[in-house]
């Protein structure tokens, strides 16, 4: 059974989603009110799905939705009955995964909660990718700068700079980028 | 994260990115068994060899061949440092899984193992293959020998070998799997009589005073189809530029490792890692570096020693070469039906995948997928009728005469 931390972020006292939910089956950890910390609600429950129930997202709502998405990502559903599609653009800039507006009907939510779910992995494994690929970026950067220092210092062409830090590199048991950041260290301390 | 404001728009940018030859997945885990002839793998992951084609390659060592094909059959592993025998036991069904299909991306190696016997051998003074010949025709108890995987290159090396010496490897010795870092243990536990594997592990049975080396694999055949670098066909349909992206990656690696003596060297330094090998450079480097000694007094210089790359030919996966361990599949009575040699080989071995690697590399492509090789029993292999060379051994388990 999915468990459900329910954020109730609107005037009401009772929000309009909990019988809804528990009627469609769902594991429901109540929560109401603007002020509470996401992130650490998050942390402590450990819910399958963030669902807020808001009239209308602040931006202090989209902020703690982008720390939960940072650091503890899990698909987030917003219930709203806000129509602006710039507030609907931000709120999946956030990292919401499924943005619905108005009707909530229990026979929905089952289906409502899948698509957020395949949606949030999807997301989920673009943004490992996208990591990744910064990673490479990065890397590559250092050991550029890296080769064009040795290049420098030993008077060498980039092939010649290339084999002497993989040797290097190899002979310590290391991996390139280790002996790249170990080349610039050195050259920052010398200049 | 680049530009935490806009996460998505990027994410979805990368997801949307057409015509591009970009990988489509760019972190891949790779299996490798602690061997020697891993060193372009590991070169490739760790020398920064696959970051400019956007890849991450995180090495994941195996501690058996066995353990390493599950993974690689259930996507554990993306691909895998592997015996040639192995993937087209699995492409076949016949190690013990359901038949998969599976391709052969790369040649990582020839050349590089060794067959090696027991100090008691050594003592009772079994140190030639007739001697063994002799022992393994007495009464009492029967040899034991250790190889790596029922089908992998090392049975069919210990097998090819014991045969060619007259001694049938199923009735006249017992035959037992050990993956390659224990085979030492065994030797010195009394449990093996001689055993098959890839180096380091018959040096380094030598430097224990452990045993010695009978023959080398090039002894059998003179630049062996060896390791490979293998995964599931459906990885290669999935994932088409990633897959050669990784191939361009382990080429340069292969390329690089060759270029020098002195590369040769930090390769061996770099595989005697915890890590990798965790065995000591002593036992590594001199038999990478051609210089072997048998652990009987002799020393020479081999000429067909373990090679990663010799120009692209220890790397084109010829048809040939895969075709040849299904003639010995059928040798032995591992296969029951005559295989389509041709037609199976040609789906495993990615010679279309390969050729475009190597072309942009400017690595030279041999123009037939075929080699002719002679082995030591003097039998020529060219790949020309499969059926009739897998029915021409004195010696074999051929189910069906």
């Amino acid at each position: 059974m999915l468990r459900i931390l329910l954020i109730n972020d609107t005037s009401k006292k009772v929000g309009r989603l909990r019988a809804a939910l528990s009627e469609a089956g769902f594991e429901v950890i109540d929560e109401s009110g603007l002020t509470i910390d996401l992130p650490a609600r998050v942390e402590a429950v450990r819910p399958d799905v963030v669902l807020i129930d808001t009239e209308s997202p602040s931006r202090d709502v989209m902020e703690q939705v982008v720390l939960v998405s940072r650091d503890q990502p899990r698909p987030i559903v917003m219930f709203t009955d806000e129509h602006d599609p710039d507030v609907m653009r931000q709120a999946i800039r956030s990292g919401v995964s499924a943005y619905i507006v108005e009707g909530i009907h229990a026979q929905r939510l089952q289906p409502i909660m899948d698509v957020a779910m395949a949606r949030f992995e999807s997301d989920q494994t673009l943004r490992a990718q996208l990591h990744a690929r910064d990673q490479q970026l990065a890397e590559r950067k250092r050991v550029e700068l890296a080769k064009g220092l040795l290049m420098k210092m030993k008077d060498c062409n980039e092939d010649e700079a290339y084999t002497l830090m993989r040797r290097q590199a190899m002979s310590r048991q290391q991996k390139l980028i280790q002996v790249a950041e170990q080349i610039i260290a050195m050259s920052e301390m010398l200049n | 994260m680049s530009d935490s404001s806009t996460p998505l728009d990027a994410l979805h940018a990368l997801a949307w990115v057409a015509g591009s030859d970009a990988p489509e997945k760019n972190v891949l885990n790779l299996g490798f068994m602690p061997l020697s002839d891993c060193a372009s793998v590991v070169v490739a992951a760790t020398q920064g060899f696959a970051q400019p084609y956007g890849l991450t390659l995180n090495l994941k060592r195996q501690s058996s061949w066995a353990g390493l094909s599950d993974k690689l059959l259930c996507g554990e592993l993306d691909a895998a440092h592997s015996l040639y025998g192995m993937v087209y036991a699995l492409q076949l069904g016949i190690s013990g899984a359901p038949a998969t299909d599976m391709a052969v991306l790369m040649g990582l190696n020839q050349n590089g193992q060794s067959i090696n016997l027991s100090q008691p051998l050594k003592d009772a003074g079994v140190t030639t293959a007739s001697a063994l010949n002799q022992r393994a025709h007495q009464s009492g108890s029967k040899l034991t020998f250790a190889q790596t995987f029922p089908t992998g290159t090392h049975a069919m090396w210990l097998y090819y070998w014991l045969a060619s010496q007259g001694i049938h490897p199923l009735q006249d010795v017992n035959s037992v799997v050990v993956p390659p870092p224990q085979m030492l243990a065994h030797l010195q536990a009394g449990r093996i009589d001689g055993f098959c594997v890839g180096e380091p592990w018959g040096a380094h049975a030598i430097a224990h005073e452990q045993g010695f080396t009978v023959t080398t694999s090039q002894a059998i055949w003179p630049d062996h189809p060896e390791k490979v670098l293998a995964s599931t066909r459906e990885f290669v349909e999935q994932y088409p530029n990633t897959a050669r992206a990784l191939v361009m990656a382990v080429l340069e690696a292969s390329r690089f490792i060759e270029e020098s003596p002195e590369n040769r060297r930090s390769t061996a330094q770099l595989l005697s890692a915890s890590e990798f090998l965790d065995a000591p450079v002593s036992s590594i480097e001199p038999r990478l570096l051609g210089r072997y000694s048998d652990g009987l007094g002799s020393n020479w210089h081999d000429d067909h020693a373990l090679r990663f790359h010799a120009h692209g030919a220890a790397n084109f996966p010829y048809v040939s070469d895969g075709m040849w361990f299904m003639t010995q599949f059928r040798r032995w009575g591992l296969l029951r039906e005559e295989p389509d040699y041709l037609a199976v080989a040609q789906q495993v071995q990615q010679l279309e995948l390969y050729s475009r690697a190597a072309g942009s590399l400017e690595i030279a492509v041999p123009a037939s997928p075929m080699r002719s090789s002679q082995l030591l029993d003097g039998s020529v292999w060219d790949g020309s009728d499969p059926a009739a060379y897998a029915r021409s051994f004195a010696l074999h388990a051929l189910s069906d005469q």
